[in-house]
């Protein structure tokens, strides 16, 4: 994908999540950019980010209310008894904003490696998700983390989140903007789905597999060693059927996010190619052990 | 047989001498019975006789377990507990965090017991239904961090390793391959997806308390189960599993999770800090913390107990919080030492929590400035409570490095130091290392002494009451031991029994694991209500039997006894099981527990010679802190502790020396298997 696709503003239909990540972006964007004078986000899109982020934040914003003792009295035991007038009390409602969910295009799931707690929820979900639409005959009784696309995996002090980064090959040195586990897959299996489709899916210009083309993991493999070699880790394969498994970002609308108990994972419109974000799991390890402990160890 | 749903009912044996597997297939009627973990792992030591005092701890036949419960794996708050018999002679059954215990239920396995002894040392490999013994000579002698990468990285499922590769330049763009062809050194084989237990180099050389690590910190620490792999040459077990689990009500079960974790997700406290936040608690209001060797349980001054809480900690040194599977506790905390001493800066290490906060933080004197006691005002500033949170967070590293448990080695060094105190030893007992308080480089000599088992070391490498012994007869001076802290000859973790905020000296008697600080009803105990210390204890038991973890159930009170029955209901379809079948889980437990230590120690009068084996300090007064001169629940009198003593035996149905009778034997249907031990004291 070049640069340019991903930087569309999608101004008719954005979703709550596409603000916000459009807006850390920009900030990320607005630091980074002196530095390594990467192409700053459109000007039109920072500032209806903001614009939508302010209101979302007054949504959740504390509210004080006047409410009669009587109401409070057993909630909170400090209130006196000989209090009988009304109190000012102040309590903090959460307003869910009622936006519609909305596919979020040209995203990415980035994974905050200091937030995250290795607590594995976000493959529960994800396993749970595909194993209904994939296996329903098993999703009745059954957990299987294998099935889910996002993997965290447990270095010592660090915990690594492996799933797809939607690397693009660059045509003018690789001679294709395919992704590169697209672009080995020998049958084709492994496309890019440019169009709808299925709702909380796949489809809105991300990767998925077709399962009756895929030659599967003792056959081929391809797709997997490809990733390994050069970008990261982000195939896995079916317990089952053997066949590939790669984060279709559930169509635009990850499950992991909402499952998520810390806020770890950031679902970003990053307006960068996923490769400069990609490493193999264990190089992300050692890496974020580098930053988070200021020392180099192998694991 | 029918489906089963939570267990697989299937069990490996793995015999090491023989290097042979089998699979053994209980009766589903015998998890019903036992649970499994604790209890299923306890009810195995006897049926094969290794309840036997004459089945050397460290002998071939002992058999290590690691045993899962019906809802391990998809529950929220796993934990895995290692059952065997312990270095010390009584029952080991110890737990700890980590991920690993959901792996072996992924692989379709209950438990596995191992029993034997490798010729060389080797490591376990559970790929699902396969397990290898493979050659760990090159990892033997290696700390536990280190070793565990290495082992993480030579098990893979076979979905994601291939040692050939697929890939050639054809699948390219010309392109593509001019600037980097495929790598045929590059095979398959990138993710990390299994679960490690191991030892350290102190499990390798037997050291009476090693543990079994895994993650770097998470320790099953107690009870010594690290020695008895070492023993066996096996330097650890490595999992990975891709089968998943079955769930009888998977709707049912996953909204009880669900619910369970939004729950935790409320909790700041625990979110925030995890143990380390109780330090204060701890030293002021409860008057509990263990200071040099529990000569004092609180400071004076309040300002010397915030260089360990929780608050103070995370401002000094919390890098990020790490949790269990499907855990939004996260109360493990990574942490770097930043120090001025160049041997503590830069280390990396978590927390401390509360145990090694105790015991190896206030109890080795670390808090005070130099030359100051407890009973004075504190006279440093943020820096020097810096330095003592330093020291404090140096020893746990060292002691999970190892794989060493730090209550044990934690109340065995302050020991020394107080003879040191005392006069009653020098350096030159100790191999020229002069134990004074707060002195971390002598206790960075002294453990490392212990886990080689060099010199002094290979005495004080049998924990706290073999070494009391040994200097009670070296010196000639018998009172040297009464200032080993602990209960049944195992040593006091780090919760007091004198304020009676914390715990009441009797629960220290009544557990069956000795001296466990997770027994369960403590409040009933402070509050002296038997009856529901009783049902404390009992919950704690299926806890350790289902092998989930107790901050979220005794603590954090997400489980409680019907939401547990009703995930274990909704996990295995035991539409018969209900609260009376669970807690008679609870009486086996302890019924079994308490018969395991009294028959292998061979235990002559079990009120005399093993409830009355607690130290005088307990009902001494304290000496200072919001309850200074108190004596504990019984106005510093033991005579009352044993009167209640009588009467909990009684209420669990146990003769008043405390050995179950025939009736309940029976009435618990584990008379085939204890009856025969139990009769030598009806």
């Amino acid at each position: 994908m070049s640069e340019e696709r991903s930087l569309e503003p999608q101004k008719d239909r954005i979703s709550r999540r596409q603000f916000v990540a459009g807006a850390a972006t920009a900030i990320v964007s607005a630091v980074v950019g002196g530095i390594v004078g990467s192409q700053a986000f459109p000007k039109t899109v920072t500032e209806t980010a903001t614009r939508e982020v302010t209101k979302i934040l007054t949504s959740t914003a504390t509210v004080s209310t006047t409410i009669p003792t009587t109401v409070v009295s057993t909630a909170t035991k400090e209130v006196t008894k000989t209090e009988t007038a009304t109190k000012e009390v102040t309590t903090t409602v959460t307003v869910t904003p009622t936006v519609e969910k909305v596919p979020v295009k040209n995203a990415m799931l980035l994974i905050n490696p200091v937030k995250c707690t290795g607590c594995m929820l976000c493959a529960f979900a994800c396993a749970e998700h595909w194993m209904k639409e994939e296996h329903p005959e098993l999703a009745g009784d059954t957990i299987n983390l294998e099935f889910s696309r996002i993997r965290p995996m447990r270095f010592q002090y660090v915990d690594v989140v492996n799933v797809c980064y939607q690397c693009r090959l660059e045509p003018y040195a690789e001679g294709s903007d395919k992704h590169p586990c697209e672009q080995v897959c020998p049958t084709g299996a492994l496309h890019t789905v440019e169009g709808e489709g299925k709702e909380g899916y796949y489809g809105n210009g991300y990767l998925w597999v077709d399962k009756d083309m895929c030659l599967g993991f003792d056959a081929c493999g391809k797709c997997l060693e490809v990733c390994e070699e050069q970008f990261g880790s982000g195939i896995s394969f079916d317990p089952i059927t053997k066949k590939a498994q790669v984060c279709s970002m559930c169509g635009g609308m990850p499950v992991c996010a909402d499952a998520c108990p810390e806020g770890a994972i950031e679902v970003v419109v990053p307006g960068r190619n996923g490769r400069v974000y990609a490493e193999p799991p264990e190089v992300k390890a050692e890496l974020y052990y580098m930053k988070l402990y200021g020392v180099r160890r192998d694991l | 047989m029918a489906e089963l749903y939570g267990i697989t009912g299937k069990i490996a044996r793995i015999d090491l001498s023989r290097e042979k597997v089998t699979v053994i297939e209980p009766d589903v009627e015998l998890y019903k019975k036992f649970l499994g973990g604790a209890t299923l792992g306890m009810y195995y030591l006897f049926k094969e006789g290794i309840v036997s005092p004459d089945v050397d701890p460290f002998s071939p036949e002992n058999m290590l377990q690691v045993m899962l419960g019906p809802i391990n794996g998809a529950a929220p708050n796993n934990r895995s507990v290692f059952v065997t018999k312990s270095p010390y002679g009584f029952i080991c059954i110890s737990l700890a965090g980590g991920q690993t215990a959901a792996k072996l239920r992924f692989a379709g396995w209950d438990g596995l017991q191992i029993v034997g002894k490798a010729k060389d040392p080797v490591y376990i490999a559970v790929i699902d239904d396969k397990i290898e013994i493979r050659d760990a000579s090159d990892l033997w002698g290696k700390d536990a961090e280190e070793a565990e990468m290495e082992l993480k990285k030579r098990v893979l499922a076979p979905i994601e390793y291939k040692d050939a590769n697929v890939l050639t330049k054809y699948d390219m763009t010309p392109e593509w391959v001019e600037i980097r062809p495929p790598d045929p050194e590059k095979t398959i084989g990138a993710k990390r997806l299994a679960g490690v237990w191991l030892i350290g180099p102190a499990g390798e050389n037997k050291v009476w308390f090693a543990g079994i690590m895994t993650e770097g910190f998470r320790a099953h620490g107690r009870y010594g189960s690290g020695a008895i792999a070492g023993s066996k040459n096996l330097k650890g077990i490595v999992v990975r599993g891709t089968k998943g689990q079955k769930l009888a009500d998977k709707t049912k079960f996953l909204s009880i999770m669900n619910d369970i974790v939004n729950k935790e997700k409320q909790n700041y406290f625990w979110r925030s800090y995890g143990t380390a936040g109780i330090g204060y608690a701890e030293a002021i209001p409860k008057s509990g913390f263990p200071i040099r060797n529990w000569q004092w349980e609180s400071w004076r001054d309040p300002r010397v107990a915030k260089a360990l809480t929780g608050p103070f900690m995370d401002d000094a040194s919390f890098i990020r919080k790490e949790a269990c599977p499907g855990c939004a506790l996260k109360c493990a905390t990574t942490t770097q030492i930043t120090s001025a001493d160049p041997m503590l800066d830069g280390n990396i290490t978590d927390m401390p929590d509360w145990e090694a906060m105790g015991m190896v933080g206030g109890n080795l004197g670390y808090l005070e400035m130099p030359g100051k006691t407890p009973s004075d005002p504190y006279t440093g500033d943020h820096f020097d409570q810096a330095e003592a949170l330093a020291k404090t967070q140096y020893t746990t590293m060292l002691f999970d490095k190892y794989g060493m448990d730090f209550i044990e080695g934690g109340a065995l060094i302050a020991f020394l130091m107080e003879l040191r105190q005392r006069g009653y030893i020098g350096p030159e007992d100790l191999d020229g290392i002069d134990l004074k308080w707060g002195d971390v480089h002598a206790v960075d000599a002294i453990i490392r002494k212990i886990v080689k088992r060099e010199g002094i070391g290979d005495v004080l490498a049998r924990g706290l009451f073999p070494t009391a012994e040994y200097f009670a007869e070296k010196k000639g001076k018998p009172e040297i031991v009464q200032y080993a802290q602990g209960c049944h000859r195992y040593a006091q973790p780090a919760h007091g029994t004198r304020s009676n905020k914390d715990r009441n000296p009797l629960e220290y008697v009544t557990v069956i694991r000795p001296c466990e600080h997770t027994g369960g009803g403590s409040g009933a105990f402070m509050a002296r209500d038997l009856a529901g210390a009783i049902k404390g204890q009992n919950f704690e038991a299926v806890t350790n039997s289902l092998v989930i973890c107790a901050f979220a159930s005794i603590y954090g009170g997400f489980y409680v006894w019907e939401n547990t029955l009703e995930l274990v209901k909704a996990a295995t379809g035991w539409t018969d099981f209900d609260l009376d079948a669970l807690n008679r889980v609870g009486d086996r437990y302890y019924a079994l527990g308490r018969l395991f230590s009294l028959h292998s120690l061979r235990i002559k009068d079990p009120l005399e010679d093993w409830d009355k084996t607690f130290p005088p300090r307990w009902f001494e007064p304290l000496p200072e802190g919001p309850y200074k001169g108190a004596t504990s629940v019984y106005n510093g009198d033991p005579e009352a502790m044993l009167a209640d003593l009588r009467e909990y035996y009684k209420l669990r149905g146990w003769t008043e020396k405390g050995v179950p009778t025939k009736e309940k034997l029976e009435e618990l249907g584990i008379a085939d298997i204890a009856a025969d031990i139990a009769k030598r004291w009806w």
